[in-house]
């Protein structure tokens, strides 16, 4: 019972701060409504997923591997850099030959398990031949279940 | 003695040695490329260039001799430089293939540069292209371009197998590393190639894009797969945590051990690492494992001996027949001979081993186990027995090791040893052979154990578990110290076995 008219405090406060943005955002919205150009403009609650933000062009979204130009096998050479990289440990990569001397090593099988994966773009950073970017702005990774989260070389070079 | 002053640091030297090799004696390491301590030294690639005090120029380490009074200086500025200078040429026509390379993390090229260069390519010019995937025999890849014509391989196959496939050929910038006559390289040691080579122009077949060498964890063992018992690196994968079964043995590579084999190993110990997983027993099996209700492999030490307790009391010690092998370490020979030979007074103790090979007259030996001569040592009978001889009044039959189907079919075994009542078999590998039996223990390999050999020098070596055995395996020496402690008749004296080296202290 002690702490009840700080409680009350607290609650007061957080309703004036409601009630502050409110009147702020409705001034700078009808001043708008009325042509008068202000410093800046009211508040305006971003109707996702109807409109999504632009994401900058160094944000880290979901990987994908890169093709080697002109045909539609991946460029990693399966180095496994990014697996030895990977804070998380959730890149596993396993390396085939390949019957072009000149390039030799491919991935035959490239897993990045996105239900591991902290984002930090190591993977991207330690690549030695540009085969992995984070760019391809998807952001919605969600998914019903935890295999889905499990990119395979399939998924990826797509 | 000689002594001389190398950065700084007054060391003494034998007359004769080399800087190089003086400064290694010392702990300073030189950089070089073509230096192998096993042979005379070339002085091609100019890496160990040190500074000596009153000479004008800078002398190749690796074949200079110390001299007394010399001043030595391996890290001063003009050295450095020199280095920097060296490894620009060297890396003007390497190939810089590492991604795909596998010698990347292991190589010497990739560790001067990374110490003493880091300097980005000078040269406009289009790297020259070369041969990128020629076949040399023997499982052996070479790749022209990553070459630095360091001739290591060349002298290898010159003076240690005397067989000498490969040469240099051409000259200038158009040498190249080939086979002589178009003969492709064919010994049983071509494997210490790929090994030796200081970059990643000869690459092995057998290791190659498996993995990558960081991954790999490197563990002292000793070759087990013939009686010359070679020291090597046995070097495994300890396994993606979130990837189960990807923890298993990659190579082996070849420990210098100046005894026994000095820096080499033959291909027989290289390549044979695949007995390790192959028809591996991991589970206790056979019915009576279902009878009695066993689960692990230490559950069967108390039926086991409480079955010799009673034949042993009834006298009756005669009808139990025992076959070793001479897989066994020296520990678990001893503790075998003093269960059952000394304890239940067993006459009857075999030791079945796998077919001999043909020697190849350096390294290789014709038997192939590791411990034939600790077995003779230890007293054990060697001579080759029949399945006939080994069923003959016989009631319980205890097995270790599965070498009885390098001799005998599974079928035969089944159909002479059906009288037989109750047969064990204690083994890592079962092919089959373990239908015959009614108990199959699984157990560990000797690379998993810890344990000595005695090899075919007489020379005792103890080793230490270089990989990790299948959960329910056993080593064997752990379960004949249960089993002698079980049987009871001299339990005082296992009382202290703890491990292997507390039986090696007991021992003779």
């Amino acid at each position: 019972m002690k702490q009840a008219p700080a409680v009350l405090f607290e609650i007061l406060r957080g309703a004036w701060i409601t009630a502050r943005h409110f009147t702020v955002n409705m001034v700078f919205h009808t001043l708008r409504l009325f042509r008068i150009r202000t410093r800046r403009a009211g508040a305006v609650t971003i109707q996702y997923p109807e409109v999504k933000k632009p994401i900058p062009p160094r944000h880290r979204s979901l990987h994908r591997l890169m093709k080697r130009s002109g045909t539609d096998r991946p460029r990693c050479v399966a180095c496994m850099l990014c697996a030895t990289v990977c804070p998380s440990e959730c890149i596993v990569v396993e390396a085939a030959e390949d019957p072009d001397p000149d390039v030799q090593k491919v991935p035959s099988r490239f897993i990045i398990d996105l239900s591991r994966c902290c984002f930090c773009g190591f993977c991207v950073e330690a690549c030695p031949e540009d085969a992995l970017r984070m760019d391809t702005g998807r952001i919605d990774l969600a998914a019903y279940d935890r295999g889905d989260l499990i990119y395979d070389l399939e998924r990826l070079l797509r | 003695m000689v002594s001389l002053v190398i950065n700084g640091q007054r060391i003494s030297a034998a007359p004769g040695t080399t800087i190089l090799e003086a400064a290694r004696e010392a702990g300073i390491e030189i950089p070089h490329l073509c230096y192998h301590p096993a042979f005379p030294p070339v002085g091609t690639c100019r890496l160990c260039a040190v500074e000596i005090e009153g000479l004008p120029k800078l002398e190749p380490a690796c074949s200079t001799n110390v001299k007394e009074g010399m001043v030595v200086r391996t890290e001063s500025p003009r050295v450095v430089e020199a280095r920097r200078n060296v490894l620009e040429l060297l890396l003007a026509e390497h190939a810089m293939d590492c991604p795909i390379c596998d010698k990347a993390g292991e190589c010497r090229l990739q560790d001067t540069y990374q110490a003493y260069s880091l300097a980005p390519g000078v040269y406009a010019e289009d790297k020259t292209r070369r041969g990128k995937k020629i076949a040399l025999g023997g499982g052996l890849l070479l790749d022209r371009e990553r070459c630095v014509l360091c001739t290591r391989c060349v002298r290898f196959l010159e003076s240690v197998t005397k067989t000498s496939e490969l040469g240099v050929f051409e000259r200038g910038d158009r040498s190249e590393i080939g086979c002589v006559e178009g003969r492709l390289v064919d010994n049983n040691y071509s494997g210490c190639l790929a090994e030796i080579c200081p970059v990643g122009a000869i690459t092995d077949s057998d290791f190659r894009f498996k993995t990558r060498a960081w991954f790999l964890e490197a563990r002292e063992t000793i070759c087990p797969l013939c009686g010359r018992g070679c020291a090597v690196f046995l070097e495994s994968h300890p396994g993606f945590p979130r990837v189960p079964g990807t923890a298993k043995a990659y190579r082996v590579r070849s420990r210098r051990d100046e005894r026994v084999n000095g820096h080499w190993i033959c291909n027989v110990g290289r390549y044979g690492y695949g007995y390790l997983e192959k028809s591996r027993c991991r589970e206790l099996a056979g019915p009576l494992a279902k009878t009695l209700n066993l689960k692990a492999a230490t559950d069967v030490v108390a039926p086991l001996a409480a079955e010799l307790r009673a034949l042993k009391y009834k006298g009756r010690q005669t009808r139990v027949a025992v076959v070793l092998s001479d897989w066994l370490t020296n520990e678990e020979l001893f503790l075998a001979g003093a269960v059952f030979r000394r304890d239940l007074e067993i006459g009857r103790c075999h030791l079945v081993g796998p077919r001999d090979g043909s020697p190849d007259g350096m390294l290789l030996t014709a038997e192939r186990s590791p411990n034939r001569a600790g077995a003779k040592a230890l007293g054990f009978n060697t001579e080759e027995t029949t399945l006939e001889a080994l069923a003959r009044d016989t009631d319980l039959l205890i097995v270790f090791g599965p070498f009885l189907q390098d001799r005998f079919r599974p079928a035969d075994i089944a159909s002479a040893w059906a009288g037989v009542k109750t047969k064990v078999l204690f083994t890592p590998r079962d092919e089959g052979l373990g239908a015959a039996f009614d108990l199959v223990v699984p157990t560990v390999w000797p690379a998993e154990k810890d344990g000595s050999f005695t090899n075919c020098q007489g020379l005792i070596r103890s080793f230490s578990p270089a990989l990790a055995p299948p959960p329910s395996a056993v080593p064997e020496w752990r379960l004949l110290t249960a089993l002698g402690r079980a049987v009871g008749l001299n339990p005082s004296f296992y009382i202290p076995f703890r491990s292997a080296g507390d039986v090696r202290r007991a021992m003779p």
